[in-house]
């Protein structure tokens, strides 16, 4: 989109109130949504939340080619489309809602900063165990990938993805990494977030900013998801503030709708959500 | 065999303080008999470079590196120094190490003073203060493991890989991040999250990638400096390494969608730069007095930037109208890299302004037109004999060549 457009439509954007409709698409959550995309798009939901903007959740098997950028989740608002939580964090302020007005300079660029090691450590983590582990892609991933469509289109379609994902593994440098090493990384991301929440609620004091929410995403999604082995969620679990964290904005923003998030049933007990 | 052991203890020390080193009198140069005029002429044109150059710190650098050194001090810092004649190196700036040798030698790629990560590298050990031994080498053939940057340590062989490497100083007990508060420490890993997301791949598309930048800039210092032949393919083939990485973070035809490219990456290459002004703010470092990782990590990215003089410079000229990180720079290279300072990148292989430079230059040059002139003689010798225009045979001196003129006479006595 050109730069006129673009500043167009955000004023398109800014004059329209957030509507009743809005609607939010991802993957078929039962058999079909993967970690990543799962994680994902429980952060926006968790964002929309906060924001006290309502959204549905609808399921779809070909949202991830229904997205503008091929990935989800992705809102649908009036007659705009945006996907992924950056710019959708950006529409909304555009519509004048923003979780992040009250902090100064110093810490927008920490929380900026903190965001992109979640999306760089974490979100890469996932990846790389859903789509580069051998026991987990024979398993977990290609069975689920594909299960909307039938043979032979859902083998094609996981191997097309696997290999798009195992060239990006590549390029930045990941492919040579072990599991060991991944879950390391993990660790070590999970400990400068658990080193810079502390003690506090949230992790700019008082009032929860779209750090929490995508932090929440990330880590209530490990923290509930079955794989094959329990390693992930356990380099999780080591860090108590941050269990204590998933827990308490699941019970803030999650409790009362039990139908359209994904954030159900008991806090720790494993919901077979990956099999 | 003559080596320093054999350096008058007057050069030695002033060597050490960093002054300026006065050659050997006449009478000291004689008293070293055994050595060859050749080398002991390499040897003294060495020690006048004087302070860091005669140091002969061997740590393996680019040729762009070289041609960051300014000519005056290029001396000493030759191919084909000997690690093994190094008297122990003063550690750099900064915290002193405890070790009186170096823990092993790093060798540095061709094209590393351009891959913010070697510098990076170096930095942090400077930083820490890691007594290391440089060798600059100017092909990843001279490597030990073939791949650059490599640090060869006594104890653990050869370590490639960037993370290792300050790993393994960490360690040797040479860490910048001691001093570092819990959330300090994670805040680091954030920011470099940032830096690595944001900034690296639109610097390495800035330099690499951007038609205008690459053919006129980069691709033009590398080949200077990187000897025949790998100056020839070795560019183009880093050129397309990237342009392929960057192709797969950023989507395939990411290169035809220009004002996605301007507005979007750019503009957030932009926004990672003010946001890391911020959180400098007017401090020294970023986390205080000392350096810390971070310092060498954004040092190692933004440096080049603020350098070289790229011909389209969007983003440098965002750079240097952030005050704060151009003065956090400038210091960093003023007091961690002196003899880098002011501005090296100015087309120094060309600037050959002193007299010294121009005998540095001249030994390379001689020798390549000797080269080329015996190979040229060679070449035209070897077609002579093979194709029979002259023949070696005892007795009678060439015979061939006679003939032609006797054809001549016999031609002319016909005309007539």
């Amino acid at each position: 989109m050109s730069l006129v457009a673009e500043a167009f439509v955000t004023q398109l954007a800014a004059a329209e109130p957030w509507p009743e409709n809005a609607a939010l698409y991802q993957q078929l959550k039962e058999e079909q949504i993967l970690l990543s995309d799962n994680a994902s798009s429980l952060a926006v939901q968790a964002f929309l939340q906060m924001c006290n903007l309502p959204v549905r959740v609808i399921c779809r098997a070909n949202a991830e080619y229904m997205s503008p950028s091929g990935k989800v989740p992705f809102i649908h608002v009036g007659n705009q489309v945006v996907s992924e939580l950056g710019p959708i964090v950006q529409f909304v302020k555009a519509k004048g809602h923003s979780l992040s007005d009250g902090l100064d300079e110093v810490q927008k660029a920490e929380m900026k900063a903190y965001m992109e090691l979640v999306n760089n450590m974490l979100l890469t983590a996932e990846l790389y165990l859903q789509w580069c582990d051998d026991v987990t892609v024979e398993e977990i991933t290609h069975p689920r990938y594909g299960s909307p469509y039938p043979w032979p289109l859902n083998r094609i379609l996981s191997y097309q993805k696997q290999w798009e994902v195992r060239r990006k593994m590549k390029a930045i440098g990941w492919a040579g990494k072990t599991l060991e090493q991944v879950l390391e990384d993990v660790d070590q991301c999970c400990h400068a977030l658990s080193q810079r929440l502390g003690t506090q609620p949230y992790f700019f004091n008082k009032h929860p900013t779209e750090l929490d929410a995508l932090v929440f995403g990330h880590l209530f999604t490990i923290l509930t998801t079955q794989l094959i082995t329990d390693e992930l969620s356990e380099k999780v679990k080591n860090y108590s503030n941050l269990t204590a964290f998933c827990r308490r904005i699941e019970q803030q923003y999650f409790e009362g709708h039990d139908k359209d998030s994904s954030a159900i049933a008991a806090r720790s007990s494993k919901r077979p959500l990956l099999r | 065999m003559g080596g320093w052991g054999h350096i008058p203890p007057r050069c030695r020390d002033s060597r050490r303080r960093g002054d300026r080193c006065l050659p050997p009198s006449r009478g000291e140069r004689r008293a070293v008999p055994t050595e060859r005029p050749g080398r002991r002429r390499r040897r003294l044109r060495s020690l006048r470079g004087g302070g860091r150059a005669g140091m002969r710190c061997s740590v393996v650098l680019s040729p762009t590196n070289i041609a960051l050194v300014p000519a005056s001090r290029r001396r000493g810092l030759r191919r084909w120094d000997r690690p093994g004649a190094d008297p122990t190196p003063r550690p750099p700036g900064g915290r002193r190490g405890t070790e009186p040798r170096a823990p092993g030698g790093t060798h540095r790629p061709p094209g590393s003073a351009g891959t913010p990560r070697d510098r990076a590298r170096r930095t942090y050990a400077r930083f820490t203060g890691a007594p290391l031994k440089v060798h600059r080498v100017t092909s990843p053939w001279r490597s030990p493991s073939g791949h650059l940057p490599a640090l060869r340590t006594r104890d653990e062989g050869i370590i490639s890989k960037p993370q290792q490497i300050i790993t393994h100083l960490r360690k040797q007990k040479y860490n910048a991040d001691y001093d570092l508060s819990a959330t300090q420490s994670a805040d680091t890993l954030a920011f470099v999250s940032l830096l690595e997301e944001k900034l690296l791949p639109v610097l390495i598309h800035t330099f690499w990638v951007d038609a205008k930048n690459y053919v006129e800039h980069t691709r033009k210092w590398y080949a200077e400096t990187i000897p025949f032949p790998l100056n020839f393919f070795l560019p183009n083939a880093m050129h397309k390494r990237h342009l392929e990485r960057l192709q797969l973070i950023w989507g395939d035809d990411y290169m035809e969608d220009e004002e996605k490219l301007e507005k979007e990456l750019y503009r957030e290459a932009r926004e990672c730069l003010t946001l890391l002004s911020q959180r400098l703010g007017s401090q020294k470092f970023f986390f205080g007095d000392s350096p810390a990782s971070l310092d060498a990590l954004v040092f190692s990215r933004l440096a080049p930037l603020l350098k070289a003089k790229l011909p389209n410079g969007k983003l440098q000229q965002h750079l240097k109208s952030l005050q704060n990180l151009c003065n956090y720079c400038t210091s960093i290279l003023s007091l961690y890299f002196p003899w880098d300072g002011g501005d090296p990148l100015t087309g120094v292989p060309r600037a050959a302004g002193t007299d010294g430079s121009e005998a540095e230059e001249d030994p390379h040059k001689r020798r390549k037109q000797l080269l080329s002139v015996l190979v040229g003689l060679v070449a035209m010798l070897g077609y002579a004999f093979l194709s029979g225009i002259v023949s070696i045979q005892r007795g009678s001196v060439g015979p061939a060549g006679r003939q032609p003129i006797t054809l001549e006479e016999e031609e002319e006595e016909e005309e007539e």
